[in-house]
Formats: structure tokens, sequence, C-alpha cells
């Protein structure tokens, strides 16, 4: 016999770390929170009051040369705070600067100017206390290491002990349910799987802050809606902060507590999208009507600010 | 898989011994050439010669053998040190580069005799050369190696903060491990022909000298017999890298395995 209070009381227990982790963040009523051009300069525009911040981005503009010498300015003037603890997803086209916005936090690239600062630290700091873990495009795993070795990585280059080496492999490659494949080679296992081994790599240092970079774009619909749910299963469990890059609007919508959107040329943060779906969310939220009426709205928005631009590609 | 590789390795010797024994017998019994025995003899006959003088041919082998592969060593070693050393800075690798390229100019005729005035021994001449032969296929191909890593992965090791030496252990060195086995195949029996063009240059001993003698002194079954032994020498050097490219690369097997079965 099913009980409805005995399933919401499962849940508590179950899922700790999401629950505290609710009730810290403030209301998510608030729906939308439309970033005008005027209103980008002020940094505090696209955060929520009260929080505490583990990430902000002070008025980032990022300028390169390409190949025949022109500028090109990738991000404008772009000012974020993301909360400890929150999944955020950076939406928007290709040019609209989103992977180079997360190269700046992992210090990957400088900025041409403004700042970052992640838990009080420069990113720079940040990368070399090795605090944030990275999930590529491409699992970008080690041909030669087979998929614990290749989880070991991390640790070896931390000097974790050997034994604590073993647990924390062990730990993860359960937790993305590859505890089977320990002894496979990357090229044994199906592009997913691979994915899942990068997940697991990047989790294993236990960072506080998680980086992804379009992780699933490469995956077919159905392993991608798999491992997203699989995503927020670890999330809640580990309680990460997470930022997730992606030009997939269902996915931002699906995976995240907020969606930042992006425009491009030049690359800028367009409008800020509180998601209030209920946690935790499995394929039941992507049929409700609400998840619906979001991705529709963030849809619109696109079509309404850009489509030049979209229709180019 | 394995099975059908030893299948097809013998329906190949054996074709290979059936048109020579055919070519053979063609030239002897059909053309009336008369010298049909220096020119293709039957494959049983350099069999026969190959047993009865198993000995010297094995002690010739043996000399020219063991100095290709200590030059090999050597050559190998030198080559992948030097890529290593143009990867890591671009000034050395501007530096070194052309004179990599105008090393392969000078030929190895040429140089063989030059080196041995200079060192006035024998085995070292064989090291020098075969090493001189080694080294430029290993640096150049893993020069390429170095150059292929992909950005990603440079990436990723940037974002664990590792510096030049942890990301030279953990990356660089074994990505580049398959481009080095590539430059290693074709240096290796490389290095035998260098070591045999030695031994042309008025050695005493080695399998030169035998072909040499064998075919001035007008033994035309101890030339073959000799010629049959080098080729051998140059199979045994190759076979010799790829066995242990499969024991030091066994993920490479697996990936080929797994691309098989995707087919």
């Amino acid at each position: 016999m099913k009980m409805p209070a005995m399933d919401a009381m499962e849940l508590i227990g179950s899922k700790p770390v999401l629950d505290t982790r609710l009730a810290v963040l403030p209301s998510r009523a608030t729906g939308w929170t439309v970033v005008g051009p005027g209103a980008i300069d002020d940094s505090r525009s696209a955060s929520v009051a009260g929080a505490s911040a583990l990430i902000e981005v002070n008025s980032v503009s990022m300028v390169y040369r390409n190949g025949k010498g022109q500028e090109v300015q990738a991000l404008k003037n772009v000012s974020l705070d993301i909360k400890r603890g929150e999944f955020v997803a950076l939406l928007g086209p290709s040019g609209c600067g989103k992977t180079t916005l997360l190269r700046i936090i992992a210090d990957l690239l400088e900025p041409s100017s403004g700042s970052v600062q992640i838990g009080g630290l420069s990113p720079r700091e940040n990368r070399l206390r090795q605090k944030y873990g990275m999930v590529f495009q491409a699992p970008v795993l080690f041909e030669w290491r087979n998929i614990r070795n290749n989880v070991r990585l991390p640790l070896e280059i931390m000097k974790v002990g050997k034994k604590e080496q073993n647990r924390r492999i062990a730990e993860q490659l359960d937790l993305v349910g590859l505890r089977n494949f320990s002894t496979s080679y990357p090229s044994q296992l199906s592009g997913g799987m691979q994915q899942r081994v990068g997940i697991a790599r990047a989790l294993a240092i236990k960072p506080e802050l998680l980086l992804m970079d379009e992780p699933f774009s490469a995956l077919d619909e159905f392993t991608r809606e798999r491992l997203n749910e699989d995503l927020l299963d670890i999330w809640s469990k580990t309680g990460k902060t997470v930022v997730f890059v992606t030009h997939n609007i269902s996915e931002a919508v699906f995976l995240s507590d907020r969606v930042f959107v992006l425009s491009p040329h030049p690359g800028r943060l367009s409008s800020v999208i509180d998601i209030d779906l209920p946690r935790p969310r499995n394929c039941e939220t992507r049929e409700s009507p609400e998840f619906f009426s979001l991705v529709s709205k963030i849809r619109r928005s696109f079509e309404g600010a850009c489509s030049p631009a979209l229709a180019e590609e | 898989m394995k099975k059908s590789d030893g299948i097809s390795a013998i329906a190949w010797t054996v074709g290979v011994v059936a048109v020579w024994e055919l070519a053979a017998l063609v030239l002897a019994k059909g053309l009336h050439d008369p010298m049909a025995a220096s020119k293709l003899p039957l494959p049983q006959d350099v069999a026969a010669t190959i047993a009865r003088e198993g000995a010297t041919l094995a002690e010739a082998a043996s000399v020219t053998l063991s100095k290709a592969a200590i030059g090999f060593a050597i050559g190998a070693f030198v080559g992948y040190m030097l890529a290593v050393l143009m990867s890591v800075s671009r000034t050395a690798e501007r530096i070194a580069f052309p004179y990599l390229i105008m090393s392969q100019m000078i030929p190895v005729l040429g140089l063989a005799p030059i080196i041995f005035n200079l060192v006035r021994n024998m085995d070292a001449s064989r090291i020098v050369i075969a090493s001189y032969i080694t080294f430029f296929p290993v640096a150049a191909n893993s020069l390429s190696g170095f150059k292929s890593v992909d950005l990603e992965k440079r990436q990723l090791m940037h974002s664990y903060a590792t510096g030049l030496p942890t990301t030279y252990a953990k990356l660089m060195l074994p990505f580049s491990l398959p481009y080095l086995f590539a430059g290693l195949k074709i240096a290796a029996p490389m290095s035998v022909t260098a070591s045999i063009l030695v031994d042309m240059l008025g050695s005493k001993s080695g399998i030169g000298v035998k072909l040499l003698y064998s075919l001035y002194g007008g033994a035309m079954d101890v030339f073959w017999a000799s010629v049959l032994v080098s080729a051998a020498m140059g199979i045994l050097s190759y076979a010799l890298v790829l066995l242990v490219e499969k024991i030091c690369l066994p993920w490479e097997a697996a990936a080929i395995a797994s691309a098989g079965r995707a087919e």
C-alpha cells in the first residue's frame, strides 16, 4: 500500500542534501527576471539578494582577434552571480559566448576586462587549488588508461593516498553506474558511458564546483535525457554547484535552478530565468505544462531578440 | 580474428614458395638457362644450403644483428629525446629541425666510410650508422605525436594545475607512444640494412661479408642463403618491435577490436 505521506518522508530521508539546499534558496515564485540592455551594468541584476554567492562575475568582456585580424567581441559586460549549491545553465546559440564564459571561470581563458571571483578567489587561484572539476563536450578520456585509472588520474596528480584513491574510484564508478567496467578501456565503451566516466573523474577530486561544457551535446536524444536525470540524481546526492553550458533549451530548463540566457554578436546576458519546477525532476517533469511553458518562453525570447543571427546558422 | 590471421600467414608463405619454385623450374627446365642456379635457385636448394651452412650463417647474422640492435636502441633513444626537446621548446624545434632534414640528405653509402675512417672500428661503425639511420624516423614520428595531443586533453591537465613534468609523464609521453612505435617499425629493418652495409665496407665478419664474398667467389648457393637470412633478419626486427608494441600498448588492440565490432 502506497501512502502519499510515506512518499514525502522517503523523499526527505533519501535526499537530505537536496532538501536543505532548497530551504536555503530564496523564493522561486518570481518567475522571470528580464534584464534589459540598459540594466546589464548593474552586477546585482542577475543575482538574488541574500544568498551566498560562490561565483561572482563582474562586467566581464572578452575581445579576441579572428584569423583576419578583426576584433570579435565574444562577451560584452556580463555580470552574474551563482549561489553555492545552485545548478545553473548558460544557454544560448553558437557565438553567444557561453563556453567562453565557462572557460574564463575555469581559468582556461583570461577576460579582456572585468573580474571573476570564486569563493573570494580569482579563477587562477581557484584553479591552482584544484577546486573545480571540468567536464568537456568530448569525454577527453586517456585511451591508454582503463576506466578506473582514468578516474584515478586527478587523484594521482593531487597525491591522494593509494587506499583513498581506490575507495573514491569505487565510490564514483558506483555513482555513475559503471562499476562493472572499471577495467575496460575507453574505446570499449559507448559515448554515453564515456561521458559518465568524465563526470566520475570530475567528481573524484570532490570539487565544490562542477563546470560542464555542453557535456551531452554529442549524444543522441535518448541517452541525453537519461544522463540528464542521472546528473540530477548525482547532484542531489553530492550538493555541488554546477555551471552547465548548453544550447538545448529543454535540457537547460530540465536541469537548472536558474537559466542565464545569452545572446550573440556580441555575446551578452539577455535574461535570467528562474526555473520553479519542483524537484526531484523526472520524465514526468518533461511532460508537465509548466515545463513546456518555460521552454516556449525561452524559445520566444530567442526568436524575438536575435532571429537574424539564428537564421544564419 | 587470431585464427584467420594464422591461416592467411600460412597461405601467404605457401604462395610465395610455390611461385618461387615455379619460376625457378621454368628458368632451369623450360628456358634451359645455364645460369639458372645463380639467377634463381630452387627454394629447396637454398634451404639445404642454409641447413648446411647454418652455424656460420647464424654466427655472421648475430654479429650484424647485435650491432644493429645496439645502434637501433641508441638511435631510438636519441630520436625520442630530440622529439621531447623539440615539443617542449619551439626554439629548440626551429634550431634542430633543419639539421634533422639535412642529416637525411647525406647518403648513408657516403657517410659510412667517413664514420669508419673516424672511429676505425667495425663494430662502432655499425652501431653509429644503425643509430644514425634510426633516429630520424623516430624523432619525426614522435614529434608529430606530441603535436597531435588534443587541446582538450591539455586543457584538462591545465585545469588540474599540473606542471610540465607531470603533464609529460601523465599525458604527453603515453600519448606519443603509438607514434613512437610507428617510427620504430620503420627504423628497425633500416637499422639492419645499415649494419649490413657497414659489413660490406671491409669487415671480417657479419652477414654482409658473407653476401659479398659468396657473390664474388661464385658460391651462389651461399649467396642466396645469405640473402634469405638477411631478409629474415629484417622481418625479425620488425616482428620484435610489433611484439613489444602489443605488450606495451594493450589499449591499441582493444580499440581495434571494438572498432571491428562496431562495423
